[in-house]
Parts: C-alpha cells; structure tokens; sequence
C-alpha cells in the first residue's frame, strides 16, 4: 500500500514540474505585461507589482494595426477553411471510395506533395505567385493554405473508412446522383471531421508567420502575427509593452483550445497514425 | 441518358479537377523548378536567367558558413533526439493510474497551439540578459555562477534555441505516443501482470512493439523538423550573432530573399531535400537494422 502511494506522490511531482516549465513562460510574460517601466526595473521578474497596471494592454489594443491584422486575420482564415473543408472531402471521398484509372498517381502526387520541406519551397512558389499577381494581397496565402496544407485529407480519409459503403450504394440505387450523394449523404456525416479540420486549421493559419511575411508586406496587409513582429520591433528595450502584445496574440489560439480541445487532439493523432 | 459508368467518371474527373490543380500549380511544379533553378543564376527579379550547370551546386559545397548553419541543426536534432525516450516514458506516466491526467495532458500539449512568433519573444525576454526571469530563477535557486549569455554566447546559443524548441514540441510528441499506447490491446497487458510481468518488462516487451509504428513517425518527423528549423532562431536571433545560431533553412532563405540569389539557394533546396532523406534512412537502418534488429 505504502509503495503505491510513492509512486503515485512521485507522478503527481514530475506531471507539477512539467506544468511549472509549461506555464512559467506565459505567466511571466503576463506579469511583465501588467507592470510599468518603473516596476520593470525595481520589482522581481518573477513577481507582481504592488499594483497592476492595465496601461500596456490599452495601449496594444489602441494600435489600429492589431485590428487590422485581426481582420485580416479572419478574412484569410475564413475563405481558406471554407476551400479546405470542401475539396479535401470531395477529395479524400474520392480516394478513399472509388477504383480509377489514374487513382495512384493522384494518390502518389498528394504524398509527394506533403513530403516537399516547407520553406524551402516558397523559393519556387515565390515566382509563380508573383506571376498570377497574388503579390502583396490577401490571395497569396489564402491560395497557397488552399493548395498545399494537405494535412485535411489523413482526417477524411481515416473518417470516410468507417463509413459503410451500403450507404453509397442504397443513394445510388434511389437514383440519386454523386453529387447529390455527396452533399447531401456523406458530407454531413462528416461533420465531427470538418469540425476537426476547421479549428486544426484555424490554429495552424492564425499561428503562420513566414508566409503572411514573405507575401505580404504591406501594412495594411498584417495578420496577427506579422503585426506582432512589427510591433516587437518597434518596441526597443520596452518589455513590458512588448508582453502585452505578446499575451493578446497568444489568446485567441489559447481559446480554440481551451473550447475545442477535444478535436485538436483527435486531427492531431489522427494526422499521424497512417492506417 | 448518361450510364451510371459515364456519371462515375464525371463526377471524378470534375471533383478532383480543382485540387489536383491546385496541387500541380503551387506544390508539383515548385518542386520540379526547384531543381531546374539549381543549375541557373536567376536572382528573383530579372526576366532573364542563365544555365551555369554545376556551378552552384560547387560553390555550395565551398560555403563554409553553410555547413557550420548545418552543424546547428545536428544540435536541435540531437537534443530532440535525446529527449524522445524521457517524451515516451511522459505517456507512459499519462497513460497509467494517475491522478488528473486529463488536466496534465492538456497542459503537456498546450505550447503546440501556442502562436510560435509570440512565444519565441516571451523566450527572448525570458532569457534577456539584463533582469531576465530565468537569470531570476537561477539566483533565486542561489545558482548565480551559472548565469550565461543565454541567447548571445555562441557556445551555448544553439542549446538553448534547442531547449525552446523542446517546449514547443516535446508535448506534440507525448500526445501522439499517448494515443499510440493507448491503442494496444488491453487483455494482452492484463495477462502479462498475471503472469507477474513488472512494469518495465510490460513496457519492454509489449508496448514497445505495438508502438513502434509511431515511433518511427516520430523520429522521421524528427529528422524533417531539425533540417527545417527556422522560425525560432529567425526571430529569437536572426541566426547571430554572425552565423552562429543560424540554420541551414535560414541560411537558405537569405540566400534567396536577402542576398537575391534564387539559383543558389534552390540548390540549397535541393540539398536539405536528400538530406532528409539521407537522414532518415540512416537512421532506420541503425534503429531497426542494428539496435532492434526487427526489420521488415
């Protein structure tokens, strides 16, 4: 009995360790966010001012760029998500069902396609998305996340399979057509896969620095997380407003996965094992 | 009337036309010019581009800043490396009887989703060498005579980008050696302990096994990461000082972006595509050849 509870003692240590190294990062950029320049000299980094001040988070959430990057943000978000959710299910749909021709060269460019390293390439795309004049506006990304984020299609592929093929064939027996026994039979029975893809996606757009910043320059074109890297450095030696910005930007992917949790973890697992 | 056959491929053809497309245009076609461009001298903006042959792939293999850029990446995968077995042991811990697991694999995956450019600055301030929290920490801890240049000394610089990159990423790869332990059948696991099989054992020798193809994923996703590293030392460091924290794929992008030279970097490109592939295969050759000696 004893040995059990010593064991059990030295789990819950090493799991309240872990989560120390996990918050310790955050929290301290939080409190650093909550102190004037004066607290930053005289207090601890390690601990709050004897009063909190709100001013540094005013003073980020008055930068008309942050709402600007939050818009674009959506936009981006929005159109791509929408593009994801629909032509990875009709693809994976079609991968996983049906016996054609060209089957295993589209299945084989769709894998060689996730094994291209990724920045790497915008070497190349660099030109061609230039050529179609998506250059510094907000098509850039959207048509690359569109294109090239294929992660959607392990989720579908994996959900489809479980579904029984009776399904398809009863529709088309009715005399329904594909499409129509796409969308209106198989598609919202994928609703907990596209709920997965649409906030795994999310996190991932919401999270991207290195496509927003190589093709978009333009101010008016920030998302969230080029507006951060801007106002890093804008800030020389500030830290304290630095962290605010850091802790408002950090927030909304906290949220997603604060409330939807449960999926991240499904599609992240799900994205991995190969079946 | 059309056949159900004629309907069938229709539906086929007009479904998968739009990503297949998509997919040539901004994913295959990249690719391919990605080597056509290796043996040119495009720089980014002209019309014009020269055939120059091996010429870059020569002045590649001279670049002496490069390769060192490389050695740091063989620092970000050893020490990922390193910490592979002490993430699998972690799901271990999490997969057995304990107290508010759901609570602690949350938070063991939440820096995943953590936006990387606003936590590599909350690092950057953490390590700050003037009134840093983790010189605090150490002082606290009365171990003062530690406290480096945590984020400027060349020497240590890379370890601890590399111990950053550790607390993005060591969660991610609990979480999925969770679910692959939490895949294996439990009647096996119950009949070992009757048979009075101790945790090691039952950890050796069968869910080791069962696990191994997630393993594997691990330690190829591994090797893709530590040859791709980029966003941490861009914007922790900016590679600095000098090339000191600087990444092959850093190097890489500057070369493009920075420096105008789209041909040299592309065969930059193609170099880190046979390296992951170099990589991986040495490594599956050591781990299943050798070690495990369980080859299929």
């Amino acid at each position: 009995m004893k040995k059990a509870a010593v064991t059990q003692i030295f789990k819950q240590a090493v799991c309240i360790a872990m989560v120390l190294v996990v918050l310790a990062p955050i929290l301290l950029t939080l409190f650093a966010a909550l102190k004037t320049r004066a607290d930053m000299v005289n207090t601890s980094p390690l601990l709050l001012p004897a009063h909190v001040t709100f001013a540094n988070f005013r003073k980020v959430l008055g930068n008309k760029y942050l709402w600007i990057g939050f818009r674009n943000t959506i936009a981006i978000l929005a159109v791509s998500v929408f593009f994801n959710v629909l032509l990875g299910a009709v693809t994976a749909y079609i991968i996983e069902r049906f016996q054609f021709r060209f089957r295993s060269v589209v299945v084989a460019l769709f894998f060689a396609g996730m094994l291209i390293p990724s920045f790497v390439t915008e070497i190349a795309r660099f030109k061609i998305i230039k050529g179609i004049h998506l250059y510094n506006t907000l098509g850039a990304p959207i048509i690359i996340y569109i294109a090239a984020d294929l992660m959607q299609l392990y989720i579908y592929r994996q959900f489809i399979s479980a579904l029984p093929v009776s399904l398809d064939e009863s529709a088309l027996l009715d005399g329904c057509s594909y499409w129509g026994l796409f969308a209106r039979i198989i598609f919202p029975l994928l609703a907990p896969a596209t709920a997965t893809v649409v906030i795994i996606k999310s996190i991932t757009i919401i999270n991207d620095m290195y496509i927003p910043y190589l093709y978009m320059p333009a101010n008016r074109l920030r998302t969230l997380t080029t507006f951060l890297m801007d106002y890093a450095n804008a800030q020389q030696g500030s830290w304290q407003n630095l962290a605010a910005g850091i802790i408002i930007i950090m927030l909304p992917t906290i949220l997603l996965y604060v409330l939807f949790q449960r999926y991240i973890l499904a599609g992240i697992t799900a994205g991995a094992v190969k079946g | 009337m059309h056949s159900l056959a004629q309907k069938r491929r229709q539906f086929i053809f007009l479904a998968l036309m739009i990503p297949t497309a998509l997919l040539v245009a901004f994913v295959a076609v990249p690719g391919a010019d990605l080597i056509r461009m290796s043996f040119t001298n495009w720089d980014g903006q002209s019309a014009a581009s020269r055939f120059i042959g091996l010429d870059n792939y020569v002045s590649m293999f001279r670049n002496k800043d490069l390769w060192l850029s490389l050695k740091n990446n063989a620092i970000y995968f050893l020490v990922h490396l390193c910490m592979i077995p002490v993430e699998l042991a972690f799901a271990v811990l999490l997969n057995s009887k304990l107290r508010a697991a759901k609570f602690y694999k949350t938070m063991v995956f939440m820096p995943y989703i953590i936006n990387g450019v606003a936590i590599s600055y909350a690092f950057s301030y953490f390590f700050s060498p003037v009134n840093g929290a983790f010189d605090a920490i150490l002082k606290a801890l009365h171990l003062s005579p530690l406290i480096r240049n945590w984020l400027s000394d060349p020497a240590i610089a890379n370890y601890v980008l590399a111990s950053v990159s550790l607390w993005r990423f060591s969660g991610y790869h609990v979480v999925l050696f969770l679910a692959a332990l939490q895949s294996v059948p439990q009647d096996i696991q119950e009949a070992a302990e009757i048979d009075g099989a101790n945790t090691l054992q039952i950890f050796r020798h069968i869910q080791v096994p069962q696990i191994m193809l997630m393993v594997d994923f691990v330690l190829f996703d591994n090797v893709r990461g530590a040859l791709q590293v980029f966003d941490i030392p861009f914007v922790m460091t900016q590679g600095g000082p000098g090339f000191a924290t600087s990444t092959f794929t850093l190097y890489t992008i500057n070369t493009a972006f920075k420096y105008s030279n789209f041909g040299l970097a592309s065969t930059m490109a193609v170099a880190i595509m046979v390296m992951i592939i170099l990589v991986y295969v040495v490594q599956n050759e050591i781990i299943h050849g050798l070690i495990l000696k369980d080859k299929r």
